[in-house]
């Protein structure tokens, strides 16, 4: 809160809007709140070989029950609007297992975990987090107070061995409030008076497939005494960017304009450590995991583990396509190549 | 611990080290460059050792039409240059080069690649031309289907001398003091899964799959632990013509160069002392243009990432050891650097008589600096100087064998020389 707020005058408005926030009902949100409404559910994902891939993901609806998003992994970006002081995620889950969400980074939030017995009679946690029961018929509310801006992951915080690997996350961002005091767009970090401003931002949202996994989920044949017992044996066969294994035809993503500042978020939702490079540039490397760094890193390659965000601003000088690739050579499609995390950044003239 | 590795290493590496000494003299300290700015590569195949006794199908970058090398030919360049690279592609398949760091790239070649300009197989040419506006450790590697080409050998360094440099009077890496060195050396950081390499002799292209990649040799400058301290350009070598072996005096600074050149990351580790990381991806870690390394960090391990440069200052005087290295009685003279609140001061162990005791090939006899001391016949005689060795390696000690032979991998060693001890 007083990170927030600049002066004794703001801290007595704060306390009073927060007196108010907390006043409105669980599922009423007020003014200084975003609600989104995700559904977790199954879809499939066809790879470039052909081989069409079990997943679970997360769709974004209109309410509750609408069932009017569109499943997509990993899940819908969601934004905080920098308006916005809190975020509310009403749950909807499809899927025959409970669930739940997470954003690890974000600490005002109440997470209570949920154990179960095992057959030794040891109490183990299944879930960072209370959990949404499959075909529930309200909504489950998570909810995260004065949502700190910058750039994280969401995921579900049950069994996530399993349930992130099937799908179960996605990318959320938020910018800074205010600027002394004034709702300012696009300031992606603050620091005293340093400021993280960016004209136009893309998210590289690294993931991994293991299908084996995938298989075994989908047919029944994982857990205790199945087939698969556990994900020990990850061996992933498919590298994603944005969801998608690079293939020929794969559109590049829109990166700004020459001369503008480009912020570039990287995310890594997958379970092994990759190093994205970028061909052409080196960027400014701003902040990590919603962090600002004091001073910027200037490279042109970053090492990526698994949960990390880091955030980069580059300036393109002309209009062009410019790669990006996992320098740990990921760049492959179940053994074929090329494939892989490469993807492009579209410079455009306006 | 590390004695035992110490003098296990060093009697596994006593018979390659006699016939390079023997035979191509006293082993050089240095990085072994080719100055630019233009360079002529021919990317081939050829054949490389381990100490392991295996042989293995790489493609290299060869210079001037030459014997295939791994990793390629380090480029030395100026800052400012306009560097050129021709490239003429005798191998089967489409390959490139790609310089990342390095901006507005010209590029020119058979066919439009996937990260740049590609030479057709079979003779087919590409060329790549940019100015060298930053100076730094770079990278360079074939920008073709680099999880096979850069597994197969298509990788090098690339250095860019900054514009305040001079090579006897002003050996800096940057354009600041910070970054001065007395000595400097690379480290370019690889590793190996066989099963490739053989798939590829047997032509049978079609059944690597390189999401099973499991490597079981590690590399520093295209060699596995013992043949790293190898002579750099020893015949015993001839596809692996670069060596690591940084040697340097107490109070000397030396400049330390890595590069990742396979895919995994590799935690590397000095012995003696720490390093202070100075730069990254050829930049220096600073607050402010001009304002050095200020963001320098010091460093037990340096993760080395792939595609990923660093450099790092090493420096060491025995500094706080307790005891004086030289053996000093307290009114004799100081030795240059040498740290003064130990001098006299004595060596804190009763030597156990020398018919108790086991030798490593590098033991002088003594432990202090520069003395020789008398040792069984057949024992020791791989220190002719009375230095220090200190062992340099990956911390993930898996890395540190050769196909699950320890000692070996990703290893070699640094030599605290004496002073006046000559080094080039």
């Amino acid at each position: 809160m007083s990170r927030i707020v600049e002066n004794s005058k703001q801290k007595v408005l704060a306390v009073l809007v927060l007196l108010i926030v907390t006043g409105t009902s669980l599922g009423q949100p007020g003014k200084f709140t975003v609600e989104y409404y995700l559904r977790a559910d199954t879809t499939t994902k066809t790879m470039p070989d052909g081989k069409i891939i079990a997943m679970w993901g997360f769709a974004l609806d209109s309410a509750f029950g609408a069932e009017d998003g569109v499943v997509t992994v990993p899940g819908p970006l969601l934004t905080v609007p920098n308006d916005k002081k809190h975020l509310v995620i009403n749950l909807d889950n499809n899927l025959g297992v409970p669930v739940s969400i997470v954003i690890p980074s974000q600490i005002n939030t109440t997470m209570v975990p949920v154990k179960f017995t095992d057959d030794k009679g040891r109490q183990r946690i299944r879930s960072f987090t209370h959990e949404t029961e499959p075909n529930n018929t309200e909504a489950v509310i998570y909810e995260w107070k004065n949502f700190r801006p910058g750039t994280y992951l969401y995921h579900s915080g049950s069994h996530p061995a399993v349930q992130v690997q099937m799908g179960l996350y996605g990318c959320l961002k938020k910018d800074v409030e205010k600027v002394k005091g004034k709702n300012v767009p696009n300031v992606a970090y603050k620091q005293g008076n340093n400021l993280v401003t960016y004209d136009a931002d893309v998210v590289l949202c690294f993931s991994e497939i293991d299908p084996a996994l995938h298989n075994a989920v989908a047919t029944g044949n994982y857990g205790p005494g199945k087939a698969m017992t556990s994900t020990i044996n990850y061996k992933p066969k498919y590298f994603l960017i944005n969801g998608e294994p690079y293939s020929s035809g794969l559109p590049p993503l829109p990166a700004g304009s020459p001369n503008q500042q480009v912020l570039i978020r990287f995310v890594n939702a997958g379970l092994e450590t990759h190093v994205p490079v970028l061909q052409g540039f080196h960027m400014n490397v701003v902040a990590e995991d919603g962090h600002k760094y004091r001073y910027d890193r200037e490279q042109y390659s970053l090492i990526l583990p698994a949960h990390k965000t880091k955030d980069a601003i580059i300036v393109p000088a002309a209009a062009g396509t410019y790669p990006v690739y996992d320098r740990r050579l990921r760049l492959t499609n179940a053994g074929a190549s090329p494939g892989g995390m490469l993807t492009y950044l579209n410079v455009t003239n306006d | 611990m590390n004695r035992m590795k110490s003098k296990t290493i060093m009697r596994l590496t006593s018979l390659a080290m006699v016939l390079a000494w023997i035979f191509t003299g006293p082993t050089q300290a240095k990085i072994e460059t080719v100055e630019g700015p233009t360079f002529n590569l021919t990317a081939k195949d050829g054949f490389i050792t381990t100490p392991d006794g295996g042989a293995y199908l790489m493609w290299g970058y060869a210079l001037n039409g030459g014997t295939m090398q791994y990793p390629g030919p380090t480029m030395d360049v100026n800052e400012g240059d306009t560097v050129t690279v021709n490239l003429i592609n005798q191998l089967s398949v489409p390959v490139s080069i790609v310089f990342p760091g390095n901006v507005g790239i010209t590029a020119a070649g058979d066919s439009n690649g996937l990260l740049t300009k590609e030479a057709d197989p079979n003779g087919g040419t590409a060329s790549y031309s940019f100015t060298a506006a930053h100076p730094g450790t770079y990278i360079y590697y074939s920008g073709t289907n680099p999880a096979l080409q850069v597994e197969m050998g298509l990788v090098g360094a690339l250095i860019v001398r900054p514009q305040s440099y001079h090579p006897v009077t002003k050996k800096w890496a940057y354009n600041h003091t910070d970054s001065r060195y007395d000595y400097e050396y690379l480290f370019l950081l690889t590793e190996m899964d066989p099963v490739v390499h053989e798939m590829a002799q047997c032509g049978k292209w079609d059944e690597i799959d390189l999401t099973t990649y499991w490597p079981v040799l590690w590399f520093i400058n295209g060699r596995n632990a013992p043949d790293t301290m190898m002579p750099a350009n020893t015949p015993l070598l001839p596809t692996q013509p670069y060596n690591c072996l940084p040697r340097m005096h107490p109070g000397d600074r030396i400049l330390l160069r890595f590069v990742g050149g396979g895919r995994d990351l590799h935690p590397f580790h000095p012995h003696g002392n720490n390093f202070l990381q100075i730069a990254r991806d050829g930049r220096l870690l600073s607050s402010a243009p001009a304002a050095g390394a200020d963001l320098a960090v010091s460093n037990f391990t340096l993760a080395v990432a792939p595609g990923q440069t660093a450099d790092a200052i090493f420096e060491w005087t025995g500094e706080k050891l307790g005891w004086d290295i030289y053996g000093h009685d307290v009114n004799d003279p100081m030795q240059p650097n040498e740290y003064a609140p130990d001098h006299g001061k004595p060596f804190p162990v009763m030597l156990p008589d020398k018919k108790n005791l086991t030798f490593g090939a590098t033991y002088s006899g003594s432990p202090f600096l520069g003395l020789q001391g008398d040792l069984p016949p057949g024992e020791g005689g791989f220190n002719v100087n009375a230095g220090y060795f200190f062992m340099w390696h990956s911390h993930n000690e898996k890395e540190m064998v050769n196909y699950d032979i320890f000692p070996g991998g990703m290893m070699t060693m640094l030599i605290i020389e004496p002073n006046g001890v000559k080094i080039e």
